[in-house]
């Protein structure tokens, strides 16, 4: 795994959207303030994160937020440099594949977000609580959070 | 045969509360696991049930070395969401604030590096200049920690005269140059005690994520202000420091260099300052139905913040992603091969902000 500034220099725009789209389950990507974002209820994450990775961009975190029907729709921020890449796409029975595998610096975002909301990461080598406070089971913030969005458009 | 010694969560050698489990063969470190949590306190859920404005204040209390990047980062959101364009004032104003903060938490971080490396001398002239910055900073906002500078919208106070305060942060550029660099890139001990120390090659730094001063210490050239230039900084231009060594000393280094910068941009933002309001709109703020993110570049690096709203009266979620959160982690891969007695300082040039880790 590397990133090349050149490369990335070279990347323009139209050719990072044409490859974010041929992503498996990816969508066309819509300018939203200063950033690329997809929403993509199907997305096949773990296809996205070897070809973000392939594309030299770096994951600043994951938003884990709680729906209505008890799924929870998962952001995956993006940053190449400077442009910011944000896909949305949502659990599927209350999980969706890990994306620790292909990237390690994934393993802890994950984890929170499990904590928080209860997300199984299918493949998580270690999902263990992160930030937990004992006495709390997982998924708390759905449980002690009022709020939660309406199910995305699919 | 391998044995294992618990680091912590409470131990003279950390900063901040969390655990190393260290395995060693003899004095060599082969592997360390790292747990956090002890400090959670879930900000992220109380915030949502708080409205806009006490949001702010609770949000700056994430951290307190750099409060003042949490809630800029956090109204840099709402305003995206709510269209609100900042006056020119008000962005210098955050600029200055964001690069005072900046230079007494590297000069905190870098008292630390000194006493870990048993430089005393070194620790106190480094704590007496940060004094110094803390007065700058206690002269505009009144206070010490959470400046409370920050508002939807703009800032809360004004810098009404600039001109002693140009003095000021000037008298401070040269015991950085002549002191502080010097120390920790030539003097013998330091270099002994740094060099080669806790390495992170510039692969492992994206293989980890890394940013910040430790990206820019393994050859990173990653900086949100150069990057995505926010607040004043396209105006004021902005220079990287990077290192390529990737290791104690590099981190040392970048840090000591980046106050001379910060130096620089405080110094031309309080002389170039516009005219102007301090604020978009006065009275309670009204975010509408939508979400956004904003980064900014804090002291340990890029601060990371999603805010969504339904155009209620608080926000609905808001996301917090720390520097540390994503630096800590890259410990595992620093201390393998390294003597045990080293791990204090590997540790600490990660400038772990376990605060700003749990929130």
């Amino acid at each position: 795994m590397g990133t090349s500034h050149t490369a990335e220099a070279d990347l323009s725009r139209t050719v990072l959207a044409a490859r974010l789209a041929a992503i498996p389950g990816s969508a066309e990507a819509e300018e939203h303030g200063d950033a690329l974002w997809i929403v993509a209820p199907q997305l096949d994450v773990e296809a996205m994160a070897r070809e973000m990775t392939a594309l030299g961009c770096r994951l600043i975190t994951m938003t884990g937020l709680a729906r209505e029907d008890a799924e929870t729709t998962i952001i995956y921020h993006y940053c190449l440099r400077q442009q910011y890449v944000s896909f949305k796409t949502c659990t599927r029975g209350g999980a969706i594949a890990s994306i620790t595998p292909t990237l390690r610096m994934a393993s802890w975002i994950e984890r929170e977000i499990h904590d928080f909301f209860g997300v199984q990461f299918v493949g998580h080598p270690n999902l263990v609580p992160l930030l937990r406070p004992p006495g709390l089971k997982d998924g708390f913030f759905r449980e002690a959070g009022p709020r939660s969005t309406p199910p995305e458009q699919d | 045969m391998p044995y294992t010694i618990p680091i912590g969560p409470y131990h003279p050698a950390l900063e901040e509360p969390y655990k190393l489990s260290v395995r060693c063969v003899g004095e060599t470190v082969q592997q360390a696991k790292i747990e956090i949590g002890v400090t959670c306190r879930v900000i992220e859920l109380l915030v949502q049930k708080r409205e806009w404005v006490p949001a702010v204040t609770l949000i700056e209390r994430v951290c307190g070395i750099c409060s003042n990047v949490h809630a800029m980062t956090f109204c840099r959101a709402a305003e995206q969401i709510a269209g609100i364009e900042v006056p020119a004032r008000a962005r210098y104003i955050r600029t200055i604030i964001a690069e005072l903060e900046r230079m007494h938490s590297h000069l905190l971080w870098a008292g630390v590096a000194a006493e870990c490396i048993g430089f005393h001398t070194l620790f106190m002239e480094i704590y007496a200049l940060r004094e110094q910055v803390m007065d700058l900073l206690e002269t505009i906002s009144g206070n010490r920690v959470n400046y409370g500078m920050n508002r939807i919208g703009g800032v809360n106070r004004d810098i009404p005269d600039p001109a002693p305060l140009i003095a000021a942060t000037q008298a401070m550029a040269e015991p950085i140059e002549r002191d502080i660099v010097p120390a920790f890139m030539n003097n013998p001990t330091a270099t002994r005690r740094m060099s080669g120390i806790g390495p992170l090659s510039k692969e492992h730094a994206i293989e980890w994520g890394v940013v910040g001063p430790m990206a820019r210490a393994s050859g990173l050239e990653i900086d949100i202000r150069a990057d995505r230039p926010y607040n004043a900084y396209q105006e004021l231009g902005f220079k990287i420091v990077t290192q390529q060594a990737g290791d104690v000393q590099a981190r040392v280094v970048v840090r000591a260099l980046e106050m001379l910068e910060s130096v620089r941009l405080v110094t031309e933002a309080l002389r170039t300052i516009p005219s102007g309001p301090l604020r978009a709109f006065e009275g309670m703020p009204r975010i509408p139905p939508g979400e956004g993110f904003a980064v900014t570049e804090g002291p340990r690096g890029e601060a990371f913040y999603y805010v969504a709203s339904d155009g209620g009266t608080t926000p609905t979620r808001v996301k917090i992603r720390t520097p540390s959160f994503v630096n800590v982690p890259a410990l595992e891969v620093m201390i393998v091969g390294q003597q045990f007695s080293d791990m204090p300082l590997i540790q600490a040039s990660t400038d772990p902000c376990v605060a700003c880790i749990d929130r």
